[in-house]
Formats: structure tokens, C-alpha cells, sequence
């Protein structure tokens, strides 16, 4: 990574408190551009350093992959802002910060110092962006929320997995927190288009994102199914259009779909032009969907007989957007990626090199790196604490 | 809006289907002018996917393309045409950001490619979001939202216990790669505002679903194992489930982070008891007896409106709610107190309820400008106000099939 120049991000300073996944992945997106991230943690530590995965399934506080993932390039102060002490430490740090980050629950915004009406009136300047899970207002303003709660509230659940002959199943999450980064993700680029808007008023903002609306928002067709047609669409059912399916490979699993005719018809051929492949249940996608089950039948027999990644490619050559259902182990070893220099090191002591997912998007000129390991809890109190003196 | 975070800047914007509309429809929230290029010759898929209002089918009244391009402008191109080509480029002289999410290369094929277009405008900033990114051995790889999901690992993560991979029940894959396109464009607006320079941004669909996987990652990395895929259930909390509520197909889920939330949601069941029971005493037992403890909490939600069961949770403090399907959601008074659901009137359907702007600025308001476009209908307007144009020259490149 060129961390040898400066970044002119390095003058943006941003705070970051709460605990979990979501303020720590959007004050990530920051840092890992160049911002000046100071963590608040309490003082039992973040939520996350419990989580693991750790080495070798030891947890330790201390070695958490997630928080580890979550919190490099950053510099980490403990203070448990439910005391007069704590919050006197946060009030010194947005006095000079530009940004900051949150998910301090709405009802516990007061006795944290974190309300956002008052953060504005006495920063003017700053850009106070907290993540919640239904948003300050309304009449869920004051419900817990998790992950699932997020998943389920936002109603990407009830839609999940898609095609379930399950019915006693319940709505599945995807997985990981996926919802919580959403959350984090939307704080930063809102932070940033508010931090873009000072640069010409001068003046800063509160921002408030809901997770349940972040999730709403990417629910593709299905909300509009309802308020155009009235139709209510769930994880049962039947796909629409077809092939659309996960089957077996001779050493793994592949996701196909073929829903434009010219893609279907580039299949056939890559399958040899079987003779079923003309009958009349199968003629354009919305019969393939209809007819998914015997599709995937007669299909299966072809499909067995690949290898999954030399399927992969074949299809993709006759531009079939099929793709492998990737272990983490396939993920790790893929050509591509590896050719990409997708995948970053980092070095984190006590731990050693971990291998991590690196730039998300590929900057040519904003410099993305990973240059300072995650900070062990209350690393830098002491470094920020004498900062704050001096500037005072 | 004279007041917008992004007032004042410009997108000529090439996306079409999912991943590329969604990005600029948060650049659209934000205030930009998005500036959609369409051509009624490769029409977006996402005009002519169900649902219709009133059932009847035509490119300006498909639910889905109405969600996600509102508050965007319309213009037609043939970008087949060399005219067209050079009309472009021309535009791209008073934009601010050029956006697209063809394959690899299709741009420079086009006779747009970022080396061509930045000496029209030096300090653009362009951004291609391809399926897997403009180099490496699969680059040419064609990459629509649920394969790249499945390659990012997340379909194998997901899935009942002991059950197979699962599909995820939304194209995620691809309103992700358009958040992150959006954090890039931003990232790329402050850097160029800060040292004046402009940047090309080469975004892999893949690549921003991975960095969204390092729980799954990481445990491979750490323990050297790969994730199990067991339903609803967290690593740590428990419980964490969505159960049964009364009524046809409606759920509730319940997730408890701390054990001041287990006492809660035991007294709350009316089984107090419970929370010293030597089964569920702390988050690992429980963790280790969640099968059993599942069955008694659905013997409680089962007999229950899932409404009644949030409610009952949420006063003592644990995180209920039930799962929403898309009428719940239309119909939900706390997301309609919010504004978030937006029903603005269309030129074509009338008013109909669309998902809005998911975050408040106190600053700076966002809200939805105006509806979806009708194909085209800002042709001639854009043309007029950033190049000149006059109606004959416009009428007479559209009966070309320039503007087409």
C-alpha cells in the first residue's frame, strides 16, 4: 500500500462512539481513506471484541477478527460516557472533530451526552451522524433492535431465502450483519456529502440514518409489487423466470441463471443442444420458471457432470452469468482476486498477519490503505488525552 | 434544491438496471443532478420488469424502474451512434461525475472511456461499477446480483440448520455495489474539492460483497474453519430467532443481547422461573440448549399476534418485531410519520407509494424531487440549457436516431 504521501483526508477528524458493528464500519470507510479516527470504547470494551472469530477459537478481548477488521487505522480511547468524566473527554474531542459517528440508542442519547439537537447547538460546526435502528422519531424511536431486528423490521427477511418450500420455516436472515454495515456504510457517504456542504456554508448538521429504512430501501421489486399491483411477494413461491437455481456439481455447488433468451439460448448450446431443451415447457423464461422443478431435473444430469469453477467458466464464456456457491477457502484462493491484489495484510500484535478483504472500490488517485493495526483497549488514552491538554 | 448537500453538481449518468440506479439515486437524495442516459433501442431491463400500475405494461410505469430513479432526468441516446457519441462528450464538459455499470471495457468501446473523456472535462471523476472489475482474469465475467452474491460467499453462510447454501431472497449484491459506488463518488467529490484533481474508480460488484463478509472470512483466516450454517441463530446472542405468531405465515423475531434482556423477556412470558433455569442461566448455555429454548418461546408467540408480542417486549426493553412483508411496510404508521414513504404525482400512473430517502439532515433536508422520468422526457431541456440547442436541432437529431 503508498502510505508514503500524506493524505489530504488526514485533516478530517472523526469520533466514533456506541459499540457494535455499525458506527465502527462507517467510521472504517473513513479511516481507511485517510481520516483521523478517534474510538470511543467503554470501559468493559466494545461488544465486538467478544465476538470473535478468534485464533484458533480462543476468544480473547484482545483478538477478535471482527473488531480487529473494524477498527484498524484507528486510535482507541477508553471513557464510559454514563460519567461526568467521560463525557467531559467526548465534549474536548468534538470541540476540534469534524465528523462523528454513532448508534447510542435514541432513549440512551441524553445520559450519553449524545442528543443531537444539543450537539449542534454547542458545535455548530461538527456533523452529527448517528445510526439507529428506526431512525430519532416516530413511534418505534425508542425499540431495541439487533441485526435480525433490522433484517426482519426492514423486511428483507420475510422475503428470504426466495422459493422456499419451507413453509414452517421461518424467514431467514442473510448472513453475517449485513444490515448493521448497510447502516454504517450510509453514515459514511452521508457524512461525507454533509462534510462537502460545510466546505461552502461553514456549517454543520445533524444526521440521522435508520436501518429499518436503509433496508427498505433495497427491497427491489418487491415493495412496489404491492403499492402497484397489490401483490405481497415472501420467501415461498416460485420464481418467476428460469433457470434460476442452486445445483450440484461433481466437488461443489453453482447458482444458475439464464433469464434473457439469448442467454438461454447460448446454454442450450453448452449443453449440447439436448432434445428436451425444445419442448414446449421451456420455450421462453417464464415457462422455464413455471417449470423450474423439471428443468432443474434435466439440467442436474448436465451439471453433475462439471467441476464447479470449470463450469463457472464455461458458462461464463457463452456469457451465462452462472457463479460457485464460494467457501471462504475458494474466496481466499481465487484467481482473480489474487490477480487484483483484492486481499490485504495486516499486522496485528498479538495475532500476527491476518489476510482481510482490502479496497472495496478502486481508487485511482484517493489513496485506501490499511497502515495502523487495531488498537488494543485504551491504547491511546493516554497519547489523546495529552493531545486534548495541548490544544487546550 | 437550492440547498442540498450536492447542489450544484452534475452526473452524466450511463447505469442502467440495478446496481448502477441505486448509486445514483442516493446522489439524487443528496441533491446532484442525475442526468440518466436512455435510448428507446436497448431499453432498461428494469422498464420493462412487473409490476405495472393498473396492469398495463409500458416503459413508464414499471414499479421497480420507478423506485430507483426517481428525482433523475431522461434523455435519449443512441450511444451506437457516432453523433450521439460526441453529444456526449460535449455534456460531459459541464458535468461533474460521469457513472456506468456495463461490462469491463464497454465504455471504451463506446468512445467513452475516462482517458477520452477527461480531456474534455480534466478534474472528472468517473466511476465504473463492472460485475468483477476492469482487470483480472474474470473481468470479462458478466456479473448480475444474485450470482455475485453466491460468489461472495454469502449464499453458502446463509442457509436453515443443517440445511443446504440458500439464496438470500434480494438481489443484494447489487444495491450494495451502488452504496459503495455512492460512498466512492463522495469520496472522490471531497478529495477533488480539497486538491482539485479528478479520478477514474474501477468498482468490482465481487469485491464490494466481500468486504461485507469478513465474519465468514475471518473465521476461515482465524480458526481455520468455515461458517455453519444454522438459520436465524448469532454466534454469541441467544436467543436469536424469528417464531411463529398467530395467524396465516406471520412471524415475530426476538433477539436478546444482555441478560437484563433475558430476565425481561422471561417475566414478560410469564415463566420467570426460566431465567435460572441451569439449561439458559447465561448467553452459552443458552446458546448450547437454543433448540429447546426456541420451542418454549414459540409455545408463547405462537398464541399471539405478532404486534401484541413487540409490543409486549419492546416495554420491557427486549428487541422484538415482527417480519415485514411489503404491504406492512406500505401501510406502517411509524415509517409514514417519518415521510419515508413518498407518493408524488407522476406524469403517467398518478400517485403511487415508493420507498424515500432513508436518513434525515437536519441542515439540509433530502427528499425525493420528483418522480421517476418518462423515458426522455428531459431530452430537449438539457440539451438546450447546457449546449444550446435549439428545438429544430434537437427535433432533427431525434428523427436522425441520434437522440433515439
Amino acid at each position: 500500500m503508498d502510505n508514503q504521501r500524506p493524505s489530504p483526508f488526514a485533516a478530517i477528524k472523526v469520533v466514533e462512539c456506541g459499540e457494535g458493528i455499525s458506527a465502527a464500519y462507517g467510521a472504517k470507510m473513513l479511516a481507511d481513506i485517510g481520516a483521523d479516527v478517534i474510538k470511543i470504547e467503554p470501559p468493559a470494551g466494545d461488544l465486538t471484541r467478544r465476538r470473535g472469530p478468534f485464533p484458533k477459537d480462543q476468544p480473547d478481548p484482545e483478538k477478535s477478527g471482527i473488531f480487529i477488521y473494524l477498527n484498524t487505522n484507528k486510535r482507541g480511547v477508553v471513557a464510559d460516557l454514563k460519567r461526568p468524566e467521560g463525557r467531559e473527554v467526548l465534549g474536548k474531542l468534538l470541540e476540534r472533530a469534524d465528523i462523528l459517528i454513532h448508534n447510542v440508542a435514541p432513549s440512551q442519547r441524553a445520559e450519553h451526552g449524545l442528543d443531537s439537537a444539543q450537539l449542534c447547538a454547542k458545535y455548530p460546526r461538527l456533523i452529527a451522524t448517528s445510526i439507529s435502528m428506526f431512525g430519532d422519531t416516530g413511534p418505534y424511536a425508542n425499540y431495541k433492535g439487533y441485526e435480525l431486528t433490522a433484517s426482519n423490521a426492514g423486511g428483507w427477511a420475510n422475503l428470504s431465502p426466495g422459493a422456499s418450500p419451507y413453509p414452517d420455516l421461518p424467514p431467514l436472515k442473510c448472513f453475517g450483519s449485513q444490515c448493521d454495515f448497510q447502516g454504517g456504510a450510509h453514515a459514511a457517504f452521508t457524512s461525507l456529502a454533509a462534510w462537502l456542504h460545510r466546505l461552502k456554508s461553514g456549517k454543520g448538521q445533524a444526521i440521522d440514518v435508520s436501518e429499518q429504512e436503509v433496508i427498505t430501501a433495497m427491497l427491489e421489486m418487491n415493495l412496489t409489487h404491492y403499492t402497484y399491483a397489490g401483490r405481497v411477494a415472501s420467501r415461498l413461491g416460485q420464481r418467476l423466470l428460469g433457470p434460476w437455481f442452486i445445483a450440484d456439481c461433481a466437488d461443489g455447488k453453482i447458482f444458475c441463471l439464464a433469464v434473457e433468451e439469448e442467454q438461454w439460448k447460448r446454454l442450450v448450446e453448452l449443453m449440447g443442444n439436448p432434445e428436451w431443451a425444445q419442448d414446449d415447457l421451456f420455450k421462453d423464461r417464464l415457462s422455464r420458471g413455471a417449470n423450474m422443478d423439471a428443468l432443474k431435473a434435466l439440467m442436474s444430469d448436465w451439471i453433475s457432470g462439471w467441476k464447479t469453477q470449470e463450469l463457472y467458466q464455461a458458462a461464463q464464456k457463452a456469457r451465462v452469468p452462472f457463479a460457485p456457491i464460494n467457501t471462504m477457502k475458494d474466496l481466499y484462493e481465487n484467481p482473480h482476486l489474487r490477480e487484483r491484489g483484492f486481499f490485504t495484510q495486516i499486522e496485528q500484535p498479538g495475532v500476527g498477519k491476518l489476510t482481510v478483504p482490502g479496497m472495496p472500490s478502486r481508487y485511482g488517485v484517493t489513496q485506501w490503505s490499511l497502515r495502523r493495526a487495531a488498537p488494543r483497549l485504551g491504547e491511546h488514552t493516554a497519547e489523546v488525552r495529552g493531545e486534548l491538554a495541548k490544544s487546550a | 434544491m437550492a440547498d442540498s448537500p450536492l447542489s450544484g453538481i452534475r452526473i452524466l449518468d450511463f447505469t442502467w438496471a440495478w446496481a448502477g440506479p441505486f448509486c445514483n439515486l442516493q446522489l439524487a437524495y443528496l441533491g446532484a443532478e442525475v442526468i440518466k442516459v436512455e435510448s428507446t433501442l436497448r431499453p432498461c431491463v428494469t422498464r420493462a420488469l412487473p409490476s405495472f400500475a393498473d396492469g398495463i405494461v409500458g416503459p413508464n410505469r414499471a414499479g421497480y424502474f420507478n423506485q430507483y430513479n426517481q428525482g433523475k432526468k431522461s434523455i435519449l441516446m443512441n450511444l451506437a451512434n457516432p453523433d450521439a457519441i460526441a453529444i456526449a462528450c460535449e455534456l460531459v464538459k459541464h458535468c461533474d461525475v460521469v457513472t456506468d455499470n456495463f461490462a469491463a471495457g464497454v465504455m471504451d468501446k463506446l468512445g467513452l472511456g475516462y482517458d477520452k473523456l477527461r480531456k474534455f472535462k480534466p478534474d472528472l471523476i468517473m466511476i465504473s461499477m463492472s460485475g468483477y472489475g476492469q482487470t483480472g482474469p474474470f473481468k470479462g465475467f458478466v456479473g448480475y446480483g444474485p450470482p455475485a452474491s453466491a460468489a461472495s460467499g454469502m449464499f453458502f453462510g446463509t442457509g436453515y440448520r443443517d440445511g443446504d447454501p440458500a439464496e438470500i431472497g434480494i438481489s443484494y449484491a447489487d444495491p450494495n455495489a451502488g452504496v459503495f459506488g455512492a460512498f466512492a463518488i463522495l469520496t472522490a467529490l471531497a478529495r477533488r474539492a480539497l486538491t482539485g484533481e479528478g479520478q477514474y474508480i474501477d468498482q468490482s460488484q465481487f469485491e464490494t460483497a466481500l468486504a461485507l463478509m469478513p465474519e465468514g472470512l475471518l473465521m476461515y483466516e482465524m480458526a481455520g474453519r468455515e461458517p455453519v450454517r444454522d438459520g436465524n441463530h448469532d454466534f454469541v446472542m441467544s436467543p436469536n430467532e424469528t417464531y411463529r405468531a398467530a395467524g396465516d405465515d406471520k412471524w415475530v423475531s426476538i433477539a436478546v443481547g444482555t441478560e437484563d434482556e433475558w430476565r425481561a423477556l422471561c417475566t414478560a412470558m410469564d415463566q420467570p422461573g426460566l431465567a435460572q433455569d441451569p439449561r439458559f442461566s447465561n448467553a452459552a448455555l443458552r446458546k448450547r440448549n437454543e433448540i429447546a429454548l426456541d420451542e418454549i418461546i414459540t409455545g408463547w408467540t405462537s398464541k399471539q399476534d405478532r404486534w401484541d408480542v413487540t409490543r409486549k417486549l419492546q416495554g420491557v426493553g427486549v428487541a422484538a418485531f415482527p417480519s415485514m412483508t411489503a404491504k406492512d411496510i406500505a401501510e406502517d404508521p411509524h415509517l409514514a410519520e417519518r415521510d419515508y414513504i413518498v407518493q408524488l404525482e407522476h406524469p403517467e400512473i398518478g400517485k403511487r407509494k415508493h420507498a424515500g430517502v432513508p436518513w434525515k439532515m437536519s441542515g439540509t433536508p433530502c427528499a425525493v424531487s420528483k418522480p421517476a422520468p418518462i423515458r426522455g422526457a428531459d431530452t430537449e431541456e438539457v440539451l438546450k440549457t447546457l449546449l444550446g440547442y435549439s428545438r429544430d436541432r434537437v427535433e432533427q437529431l431525434q428523427k436522425a436516431g441520434v437522440l433515439a
